[in-house]
């Protein structure tokens, strides 16, 4: 029986007929639907969607998801991407499944198109800074008077009275980190900002022991503005007691499912 | 310096993505998995696209607290992307997670 699903890895702005080969999740044969002046890029399946308890095989179909991304994007230019598993099916014998990816490119046509003109020769990075809490309390209690203070007043004392005085340091450094994790984010996000079209603030999440996640940041970069972020990180980087992990470049994934708007001169 | 899409170093970077974002299709079209439509398993991605799914009309049917959830989160979300505001507002965020991490 003909497969009643259509696996959609993305959308390219390109109407041709193309066959990618079987590059596919679970090696099917990855090829385009086009439409007009769109086409998605998609692979033939049963309309069940792939659901898997085991990591690593979630894992590999996610890579290949993106392997495929990858590859479209080399053969057709821009693509907007789609997330896992968005499969579309025929509920009507009469309506092919191509019919069906076909029909939806017509209705959302206008809609794919103001994205991708968002979209088009900008890719997403990944830009997490983060910073050393070691290393940065150690700083502090060099340089803060209120810390160097408490810590005369506890050379000296019984062991007891010390250790309270170690507790009123601790507390007096996470407090002062406390304050200048505010300025941190301040600065970073608008060095960061500055070389970005759009960005999206993600939420933070448990780093290692060593080192805390301050800013986790998706931005939608200009191919020509990419060296420039990448300089501004390394600035950051070389910044004593901060890290920077910058991925990409990525399909705008976390630029295609908000309302496009219009991006503000001033925010440049 | 450069980014990277080492394998091993941006694992998470690509699950974080290609799980929870990516473009939102009307539910209609979409197969569905025991009778949910996957959209409401991606449900940080749907919160995400909120307006384009009310265009759509994807949440009319939902859960009324569901959404009073929803609305609340796309609205911080949308206070977010004043420019000013979003500093501030993200800051006392960042503030948080951060230092209670320590």
């Amino acid at each position: 029986m003909e497969n009643r699903g259509r696996y959609i890895y993305g959308v390219a702005a390109s109407g041709s007929t193309v066959s990618l080969g079987p590059i596919g999740i679970e090696g099917n044969d990855v090829f385009t639907i086009p439409h007009r002046d769109f086409c998605a890029i998609a692979h033939s399946c049963p309309a069940e969607p792939y659901q898997s308890g085991d990591e690593e095989t979630v894992k590999k179909w996610v890579k290949t998801h993106q392997d495929v991304l990858d590859e479209a994007k080399k053969v057709l230019g821009t693509v907007i991407p789609m997330g896992f598993d968005t499969i579309l099916q025929s509920k009507d014998d009469a309506v092919s499944p191509d019919q069906v990816v076909k029909d939806w490119l017509k209705e959302d046509s206008e809609r794919l198109q103001a994205i991708m003109e968002k979209i088009k020769g900008r890719d997403e990075y990944g830009v997490q800074i983060f910073y050393a809490p070691g290393t940065i309390a150690k700083q502090i209690s060099e340089e803060s008077q209120e810390i160097r203070k408490i810590k005369e007043e506890m050379a000296g004392k019984s062991p007891g009275t010390a250790y309270l005085y170690k507790q009123k340091v601790e507390r007096a450094v996470k407090a002062e980190i406390e304050r200048l994790a505010n300025d941190w984010f301040k600065d970073f996000y608008a060095r960061v900002r500055r070389h970005c079209d759009d960005i999206v603030v993600e939420k933070t999440r448990k780093a290692d022991r060593n080192k805390v996640l301050l800013l986790n940041l998706s931005c939608l970069v200009a191919m020509e503005s990419v060296a420039n972020l990448g300089e501004e990180l390394e600035k950051i980087n070389n910044t004593e007691g901060f890290s920077v992990h910058f991925s990409g470049p990525w399909p705008p994934y976390s630029f295609v499912a908000k309302p496009v708007v219009p991006v503000k001169e001033e925010a440049k | 310096m450069n980014p990277t899409r080492d394998t091993r170093a941006t694992l998470v970077d690509l699950l974080d993505r290609v799980l929870d974002k990516g473009l939102v299709l009307d539910a209609d079209l979409i197969i569905h998995v025991a009778g949910i439509p996957l959209l409401g398993v991606k449900l940080r991605a749907a919160l995400a696209g909120m307006e384009t799914m009310l265009k759509y009309g994807i949440w009319q049917d939902w859960d009324e607290a569901l959404r009073a959830i929803a609305t609340k989160e796309y609205r911080q979300k949308k206070v977010a992307t004043a420019p000013e505001r979003e500093i501030a507002t993200l800051c006392h965020k960042s503030g948080d997670t951060g230092i209670t991490a320590l």
